[in-house]
């Protein structure tokens, strides 16, 4: 294809969804130096980013600058009425484990203390209380029958998602974070989110609807802190779903 | 289905103040945030975390999931701001390019959409491309022009660009999508990005 012919799929591909053959055709010319897509290619990623600020507004919640600077290590949350809310939450997943078994009840124990460390992880807290208290959600352990390594809960809820509970999960170190994959049955894993533990606990949520019936392991990697498109290392926690 | 770009004075005026702070320099921003320094992140988060918010939640229309998701995008930027170049960059179009992109891959994800979907987006956030843009690419008289040019567009021009910019469909997709031939969609396609790129044409990128 010429660069006149690719001129009409600049944007699209800076987009990332031009097609198969049209990608490998511009691909071609950069990697060849072509100064004429290399120029259409930024006039386009102009355009395309222009096209994005153009978008309604929606006002984010206060709270999730304080999460995105807390994820970086900064921003030490306020206690005060976070503690409040936090024990009146608390309170409430205490009467919620007294049902369940007593060993869930200690680990869950262990998570309480996790969640009041900052102001994000009590956001989470709430999330939290919805699946455990939902009558469709649907519990599965890992780390049984083991010494050392992470151990605890995963719950699934069809609308709600999967929520991670782990103890004996040490910090991930610097530049690291923990990975979350969904794995569908027979498929391959889906990255569902990052997270860090505080050196003994972790937990994560991924929000929005899953396929149970689909669905076969949730597990968790090592990964750089940006996160990877596919696990690159051996997974330290392994639930099946089923 | 909802055509995107409900653009109200509102938006248009969030997005003159967001210029205005822009106008600040990206180059020192940048640098510092190379250098580590946290409130150089709380500055691109002030900047540009309601446009970041208000993109992801456009395509997820989940709140709490859009939270993950840009909790997401600013760790990203954190990590990678090493590779920027800080005398060239405009940071803006790389922070909300990211901001799509992340949003993108989770939709990709859970529809089970190619996993090689990710390493595209992945390869198109490559800073170097954004090395190439000045800082006045999303200067006020381009967003004016560009909020002009859609009044412009067709009904069906309009939902291609949105399966296209808030879906992350490809040509072939959008046709099974909307039940047309792929020559039909290919022409919306690109009669509508024609036209928006011949209004921008007369307003430079410095």
């Amino acid at each position: 294809m010429t660069c006149a012919e690719l001129s009409d799929i600049y944007e699209l591909y800076a987009l990332g969804v031009a097609e198969d053959d049209e990608k490998i055709e511009m691909e071609a010319h950069i990697a060849r130096g072509c100064e004429t897509c290399r120029l259409g290619l930024a006039d386009a990623t102009a355009l395309n980013v222009g096209i994005l600020n153009l978008v309604e507004i929606e006002s984010p919640p206060s709270r999730l600058k304080r999460r995105v600077l807390a994820s970086i290590g900064v921003e030490k949350p306020g206690w005060g009425w976070v503690w409040a809310l936090s024990a009146a939450g608390l309170l409430i997943l205490s009467l919620w484990l007294g049902l369940q078994e007593r060993t869930r009840t200690n680990e869950l124990a262990d998570a309480r203390n996790q969640l009041m460390n900052t102001q994000g992880q009590r956001d989470r807290l709430n999330q939290a209380l919805q699946f455990l208290s939902d009558p469709q959600t649907q519990p599965a352990s890992f780390g049984r029958g083991t010494n050392a390594p992470p151990r605890g809960y995963v719950f699934l809820h069809p609308q709600m998602g999967v929520l991670l509970i782990a103890s004996n999960l040490p910090a991930a170190g610097a530049g690291k974070a923990y990975e979350m994959w969904v794995i569908p049955k027979g498929g391959t894993p889906r990255p569902a989110g990052l997270f860090q533990s505080d050196g003994r606990r972790g937990l994560h949520i991924l929000s929005g609807p899953i396929d149970m019936a689909a669905l076969g392991t949730i597990a968790v990697t090592l990964e750089p802190e940006a996160g990877s498109a596919a696990p690159t290392s051996t997974p330290i926690i392994v639930a099946s779903a089923s | 289905m909802t055509l995107f770009l409900k653009m109200s004075l509102a938006s248009l005026a969030f997005a003159a103040l967001q210029v205005v702070m822009r106008a600040a320099g990206d180059s020192t921003l940048i640098r510092r945030l190379q250098e580590r320094d946290p409130k150089a992140l709380s500055e691109v988060y002030d900047r540009y975390g309601r446009l970041v918010y208000s993109i992801i939640y456009r395509i997820v229309r989940n709140p709490s999931l859009a939270e993950d998701l840009v909790q997401e995008t600013f760790l990203r930027i954190w990590s990678r701001a090493a590779s920027f170049d800080a005398e060239k960059g405009a940071i803006g179009t790389w922070v909300l390019t990211v901001a799509r992109n992340r949003a993108i891959d989770h939709v990709r994800s859970t529809d089970g959409r190619l996993q090689a979907g990710a390493m595209d987006l992945d390869r198109l956030e490559n800073t170097s491309l954004f090395a190439q843009l000045g800082t006045d690419a999303l200067s006020l008289d381009r967003m004016r022009r560009l909020q002009e040019a859609f009044q412009k567009l067709t009904p069906t021009q309009r939902q291609v660009i949105d399966l296209a910019y808030y879906e992350g469909l490809s040509q072939t997709e959008m046709a099974e999508r909307l039940k047309q031939p792929l020559g039909t969609v290919k022409t919306w396609t690109r009669s509508a990005l024609k036209l928006l790129r011949d209004e921008l044409a007369g307003v430079a990128i410095a």
